[in-house]
């Protein structure tokens, strides 16, 4: 076990330094910088070309990408993201600011999904092939097809146009509309009520997956012959469901919950974009707008440790929890 | 002696899966709705357009509404002859013996249509006046372009993203999954690492930073980006049916025949491997199309003339009262999104011989 761990975690840093090195490379492929894209529209804020230079060289963009890359690196093992160029702090108490709101949709998405989808994913095993299970699951299929983003465009449409003036109107952009001085309950409820759409779109989609996946995994489990024993010893249809049957679809779950984690923190670019949610994936989608170097590699960086942790984790809780599989 | 046997084929692997396919009503359904799609798409401009389908002019038989494929396939007698876009009266102004066949829904996707332009008509309503209306079906937009047109010519747009991309993701995974599989050692820890990696290098990043990178970014150019980037789960199941596969009978027999490892991989393995990998293709194309809309909706797609399903969801985002612009371009893409997924579930269905046994 030991040794299979650090081969993956070298062989994780190893895909670390390909990937960073690649985006880095990338993104200062892009045409314009920090200085030119922010500054340029404006005329009057134009800076003189000494001013500008002088920037470059602050910044180090007068270097080659390659040069780039390696300070960055160099400083990333110190433990230093950097400044972000555009927003004139540190890149890391930048994603300190934006995690707490991603993870407040994705956190309350991501319980809701599981609250929702395993009851949903035993009852369409224990009703399957009958009508009312064959009808909810086609409507479940239907859901996971509706792009979220277009999901995202009818709710506010609903929500702005069509409900406008009726207690069901929702806000549709933010997260608050009150200054940051409200008393607490007043600004919470706020936030609560801002955060309905955006945890809708991200639950549904999800919903209807992970529900069609538990019943999958049931079928396969419900085929075994010790749910024949348990029925024949006269076991009840439910306690053979969630006791017998349930317990041993576990595994597969624990895998989907293990890659579910680079989601929870990444947040969803084009749902916050959509509710000017001022989250994670808002802030990578401004980042590359802005070329500020330092956050996207910054967020890249931690999207994908989170990934290879979560495909590690996955793994290592699969081998955990089934004694037949071995990490080899 | 032998006796004249009556020359029995049994039904091939495909003919098989198909006759179950068939017995499908939903997945049967979307595949219609597949093919309606691929109809409208090569039929766009005779369906909404503002240019003859078929002419008669200074005695000369042409086709003015290739120019919505290509503008170079426009007879270029109508350009000399100063036409500018607008046929209906100049066809009967420069030439009063000329006869045209019209498309059935006289709306450009590109413009919007003037006052007068066919006799007796209005001009389009424009800004958010444009409502559904018994003119515009599906309403226009601010500049006063007909949503249906546009809608109609952003079928090919749709469709387009869907295959290419594809047929690009499809067969760099299916050679590189192949590859691995097939050989092992260094090969497959070599294409495995690279897997990983393209896995890991956040999508969006990638597209954005190319689509910024080149100069003039067009459609082909997205395609290219989505395939590149979307083959890492064909890649990783091509693998497992090549590990799977090349260890069998008729691979060995083949081997003991005397093919070479290209024509084995092509020959004997592919063909057995293709009806899984052919699942993750399909629910890609449904992929691909969300991913060309959601970069066109985020205003990453390509240049204005090309008509994009979402692009014009993103000209709603201003205006939420055009509600217009959201629901019916929205629905167009859900509807082939689903499509497609049913698609690729029904080929599941039909060709997995474990779902079979599960079904007795």
């Amino acid at each position: 076990m030991a040794t299979y761990l650090l081969r993956r975690v070298l062989l994780g840093v190893l895909t670390l330094l390909v990937i960073t090195c690649f985006v880095y490379g990338l993104a200062r492929a892009m045409p314009g910088t920090p200085l030119t894209v922010q500054l340029g529209e404006d005329p009057s804020r134009k800076l003189n070309p000494e001013d500008q230079e002088r920037l470059r060289r602050i910044y180090g963009l007068d270097k080659p990408w390659y040069m780039g890359y390696a300070q960055w690196l160099g400083n990333v093992v110190r433990g230093d993201l950097g400044r972000s160029i555009t927003r004139k702090q540190p890149v890391t108490s930048l994603i300190a600011e934006r995690i707490g709101p991603t993870f407040l949709v994705s956190g309350t998405a991501l319980v809701l999904i599981w609250l929702l989808a395993i009851p949903l994913g035993l009852y369409a095993s224990a009703r399957s092939g009958h009508a009312d299970e064959r009808t909810a699951s086609l409507l479940l299929y239907v859901l996971y097809s509706f792009p979220t983003f277009v999901a995202a465009l009818f709710l506010q449409v609903i929500f702005s146009v069509w409900l406008r003036g009726t207690p069901w109107e929702l806000p549709l952009f933010g997260m608050t509309d009150l200054p940051a001085d409200a008393p607490w309950p007043a600004r919470w409820a706020d936030i609560a009520r801002h955060m309905i759409l955006p945890v809708t779109c991200q639950t549904y989609v999800a919903l209807a997956y992970d529900s069609r996946f538990i019943k999958a995994n049931m079928e396969e489990v419900l085929r075994q012959d010790y749910i024949r024993t348990a029925r024949a010893k006269g076991v009840g249809p439910w306690r053979v469901l969630v006791r017998h049957a349930f317990r041993n679809t576990l595994i597969p779950l624990v895998t989907l919950l293990g890659l579910s984690l680079p989601a929870l923190v990444g947040g969803s670019v084009i749902i916050e974009q959509i509710f000017t949610w001022p989250g994670m994936g808002r802030l990578f989608f401004e980042s590359i707008r802005e070329r500020d170097y330092p956050t996207i590699m910054g967020l890249t960086l931690m999207f994908s440790v989170l990934t290879l942790l979560g495909q590690l984790l996955a793994d290592v809780l699969y081998c955990a929890v089934d004694p037949r599989v071995s990490v080899e | 002696m032998m006796a004249h046997v009556p020359h029995l084929r049994s039904r091939g692997f495909w003919a098989e899966a198909w006759g179950r396919y068939r017995r499908r009503p939903l997945a049967m359904a979307a595949l219609s709705f597949v093919g309606f799609l691929v109809a409208i798409a090569i039929l766009a401009p005779a369906i909404a357009g503002t240019k003859p389908v078929l002419c008669r002019y200074k005695g000369r038989l042409s086709m003015p509404c290739l120019g919505y494929f290509n503008r170079s396939w426009e007879p270029a007698v109508f350009a000399r002859d100063r036409f500018r876009g607008t046929y209906p009266r100049n066809l009967a102004e420069k030439d009063p013996d000329s006869w045209a066949i019209w498309p059935l829904f006289f709306q450009d996707p590109y413009r919007a249509v003037r006052a007068d332009e066919w006799p007796g008509m209005p001009a389009n309503p424009a800004m958010d006046e444009g409502r559904p209306s018994g003119r515009n079906p599906f309403g226009t937009d601010q500049a006063g372009v007909d949503v249906l047109a546009k809608m109609v010519h952003g079928t090919t747009v749709a469709l387009l993203v869907g295959f290419v991309s594809m047929g690009i993701a499809g067969t760099i995974g299916i050679v590189v999954g192949a590859l691995g599989g097939y050989f092992g050692g260094w090969v497959d820890t070599l294409t495995s690492r690279i897997t990983e990696i393209v896995m890991c290098v956040p999508t969006l990043v990638l597209i954005l930073a190319i689509i910024a990178i080149l100069e003039k970014p067009t459609i082909w150019h997205t395609m290219a980006i989505i395939g590149a980037t979307g083959w890492t789960g064909i890649a990783r199941l091509t693998r497992g049916e090549f590990l799977r596969l090349k260890t069998s009978e008729f691979v060995m027999a083949a081997r003991a025949a005397g093919a070479g490892p290209v024509r084995i991989m092509l020959r004997h393995i592919l063909p057995n491997a293709l009806a899984p990998v052919l699942v993750p293709i399909t629910f890609g194309i449904a992929a691909a199309i969300l991913v060309e809309s959601s970069l066109s909706f985020l205003g990453f797609g390509p240049p204005p003339p090309t008509a994009s399903w979402g692009s014009i969801l993103n000209d709603a985002r201003s205006n939420y009262r055009m509600w217009w612009l959201v629901v019916f371009p929205g629905t167009a893409i859900f509807l082939t999104v689903l499509a497609y997924n049913l698609v690729g579930e029904g080929l599941h269905e039909a060709t997995d011989p474990r779902l079979r046994e599960a079904r007795k």
